[in-house]
C-alpha cells in the first residue's frame, strides 16, 4: 500500500556578483612643448593630485569604487567603476511523494533542487542587473566630479608649458595671471 | 502593318514575369507579393517565350532604372583619371557601361516564384559567379522586397544580399545580424568594370537616401536599432572609403560628402540632432550608451577623411600627374563647404566626449 510523504528541500546559492562600467577619453593637451615635456608636466600635476605611478607607466588614483587611470604619454584617461558583492539566496520547497525511500524520492528531490536553483539563480541575476546599474550611476557621479578636476589639470599644464616655452624664447619679464578669466599674459624679452 | 500577337506563357511563367516587373516597379505590391509568399511547383524548364521576355525585361528595366536614377543628368566624373562632363553615355565608353547577366537572376526568379520566401523548402544558391549587372539586379530585388513585412529576415540571411556591396551602400543596418561580428563585403570590385558607371548613375539616389537616413536617426527611439545602424555604417565606411581612395575614384564617394553637408547646413545644430529621440535607458552601461551615441554620428566621423582628401588634392601641383583629377574633389569639397562641415563635425563629435576638457 502506498502512502504519501512530504519531501522538503532547502537550497542555498552563494555567488560573487560584480557590476562594472568604464569609459575612456583623451585629454586635449596643446602641443606647446615636445610630447615628452608635456607628458612630464602632466605627470607632475597628477602626482600632486594623488595619482600614483603604475608599472606600465600610467598613473592611477582610486576614489572609492572608482579608479581613474591616466597615461601621461598620450593623455588617455580611463575611468572605471566596479562594485562587487557576495550574495546568498535561500529557498525552500515542499512537495508530496508516494514513497519516502528509494530512487523515486531521489528523483523528486533532485527535480525540486534544480527548480529551486533555477529560481535562486534568476534572483541573483536580477541583483546583478541592479548592481550593474549601481556601477553605472557611480561612474556617472565620478565623471561629474572628475570633469572640473581634469579641466583644471589641463589648464595648469598648459599654463606651465607656456611659461617654459616663453623662458626658452627669451627672458621672462612679467607674468600676469587672471584667475577670474583664466587668461595669462607673459612678457618676454627676446 | 500587322501588330505582333502577345507571346504565350504558362501560369508559372506568368507569375514569374509579374514578380520581375514588380521588382522594376511596374506592378503593384498586391499583384506580386502574394505570389512571392506562395508555393508553387516549378516546371522542369521555361519556354523560349518566357526566357526572351525575362531577358527583355531585365535589360530594358535596368537601363531605364539607371537612366532615371541619374544617368540622364549632365554631370562630371573621372574617366581614366580625367574629369569628363556630360550624360552617362557621353562620359563612359560603351565597354564600361554594358549589362551582362549570368544565369543567376533567372534561376533566382524561378526559385522566388516557386518557393515561399518566408519558409523555403530549399535555399537558393548562385550557380555561377555574379556579373556586375547581377549585383545591381540583386540589390534591386533586396531594395524592393525589404520593406514587405516578414521578408527582411529571410532576405538578409541570404549571402547573395549580405555580400552585395550595393545592398550595403544603401542599407548597412540590415546586415548587422550579430553586433559582435559585423563585416562589410569587399568594395574593391565596385571600382572595376561597369560598376563605376552604375555608381555614377546612383549618386543622386544615394545622396537622397543618406540624407533621409540621417534624418530618420533623429527620430529613432530604440537604442538597439541605433546601435545596429551605427555599427553597420561604420563597417561600410571602413571598407568603402579606403576602396574608393585606393581606386582613385573619390568622386564616387561624393554622395556621402553631399549628404553630410546637407545635414549639417540645414538640420543639425549640435550632436543632439542624431540622438535626441533615444529613450532614457538605465539598463545600458554608460560605456555602451556613449559608444552607441558616437556611432550614431558615423557620417560626421568621415568628415576627417573628406578633409584629408582635400588636403591631398591641394598638394598636387599644376604640372603634376593627376592634377585635373585632384581638382575635382577639391571643387566638390569647396562647393559642399567642406571646411565648415569638417569643423562642425569635429565639434559635434567632441560634444559626445564623456570628459570634455
Amino acid at each position: 500500500m502506498s502512502r504519501a510523504y512530504r519531501i522538503s528541500v532547502k537550497e542555498t546559492v552563494t555567488r560573487k556578483i560584480t557590476g562594472s562600467d568604464e569609459i575612456s577619453t583623451r585629454l586635449e593637451l596643446l602641443e606647446i612643448l615636445t610630447p615628452e615635456a608635456m607628458g612630464e608636466l602632466l605627470r607632475r600635476e597628477l602626482e600632486a593630485r594623488g595619482f600614483k605611478d603604475q608599472t606600465d607607466g600610467s598613473m592611477a588614483r582610486t576614489d572609492g569604487d572608482a579608479r581613474v587611470v591616466v597615461d601621461p604619454c598620450n593623455g588617455q584617461v580611463t575611468v572605471k567603476a566596479e562594485v562587487d558583492r557576495e550574495v546568498t539566496e535561500q529557498g525552500t520547497r515542499e512537495t508530496a511523494a508516494w514513497d519516502d525511500i528509494g530512487p523515486k524520492r531521489h528523483e523528486v528531490e533532485q527535480r525540486i533542487r534544480e527548480q529551486i536553483q533555477k529560481e535562486l539563480s534568476q534572483k541573483i541575476d536580477r541583483q546583478q542587473e541592479k548592481l550593474q546599474q549601481k556601477a553605472t550611476e557611480k561612474l556617472e557621479r565620478e565623471l561629474d566630479e572628475l570633469q572640473p578636476e581634469l579641466s583644471e589639470i589641463v589648464n595648469k599644464v598648459t599654463r606651465e608649458a607656456l611659461k617654459q616655452k616663453a623662458a626658452q624664447m627669451g627672458t621672462i619679464q612679467e607674468i600676469a595671471e587672471d584667475p577670474q578669466t583664466g587668461s595669462m599674459t607673459i612678457k618676454v624679452e627676446v | 502593318m500587322t501588330a505582333e500577337s502577345p507571346k504565350t506563357v504558362s501560369r508559372f511563367e506568368h507569375d514569374l514575369l509579374v514578380i520581375l516587373r514588380y521588382l522594376f516597379g511596374n506592378m503593384a505590391n498586391r499583384q506580386a507579393v502574394p505570389l512571392i509568399l506562395a508555393h508553387q511547383q516549378a516546371p522542369p524548364c521555361l519556354s523560349r517565350n518566357c526566357v526572351e521576355l525575362v531577358k527583355d525585361t531585365l535589360k530594358k528595366g535596368l537601363i531605364l532604372f539607371l537612366t532615371r536614377a541619374g544617368g540622364w543628368q549632365t554631370d562630371r566624373f573621372l574617366s581614366q583619371g580625367e574629369p569628363v562632363a556630360g550624360r552617362i553615355w557621353d562620359r563612359v565608353p560603351l565597354d564600361y557601361r554594358q549589362l551582362t547577366f549570368s544565369s543567376n537572376p533567372l534561376s533566382f526568379l524561378i526559385w522566388l516564384t516557386s518557393e515561399k520566401l518566408t519558409t523555403p523548402s530549399e535555399r537558393w544558391s548562385a550557380q555561377t559567379p555574379f556579373t556586375e549587372a547581377d549585383r545591381l539586379f540583386f540589390w534591386l530585388v533586396f531594395d524592393r522586397l525589404r520593406t514587405e513585412p516578414d521578408l527582411l529576415d529571410p532576405l538578409r540571411a541570404m549571402s547573395v544580399f549580405s555580400s552585395n556591396p550595393y545592398c550595403w551602400l544603401f542599407n548597412p543596418r540590415d546586415f548587422v545580424l550579430n553586433p559582435e561580428t559585423v563585416t562589410a563585403p569587399d568594395f574593391d570590385e565596385l571600382f572595376q568594370g561597369s560598376h563605376p558607371a552604375f555608381l555614377e548613375c546612383l549618386q543622386t539616389l544615394l545622396t537622397c537616401h543618406w540624407i533621409a537616413s540621417e534624418r530618420r536617426k533623429s527620430m529613432r527611439i530604440d537604442w538597439s536599432t541605433m546601435k545596429n545602424q551605427g555599427l553597420g555604417e561604420i563597417a561600410l565606411f571602413t571598407r568603402f572609403l579606403p576602396a574608393a581612395e585606393k581606386a582613385g575614384r573619390t568622386d564616387l564617394a561624393r554622395f556621402l560628402l553631399r549628404a553630410l553637408s546637407t545635414i549639417i547646413r540645414y538640420d543639425a545644430t549640435s550632436a543632439d540632432f542624431w540622438i535626441r529621440s533615444l529613450s532614457p535607458n538605465q539598463s545600458l552601461r554608460l560605456s555602451e550608451r556613449i559608444s552607441i551615441q558616437q556611432n550614431a554620428l558615423s557620417l560626421p566621423q568621415q568628415a576627417e577623411t573628406f578633409a584629408r582628401w582635400d588636403r591631398q588634392s591641394r598638394t598636387v601641383g599644376y604640372f603634376d600627374e593627376g592634377y585635373a583629377a585632384s581638382q575635382l574633389w577639391k571643387e566638390e569639397f569647396e562647393s559642399c563647404e567642406g571646411a565648415l562641415i569638417s569643423a562642425r563635425s569635429k565639434e559635434f563629435l567632441q560634444q559626445l566626449e564623456p570628459l570634455r576638457t
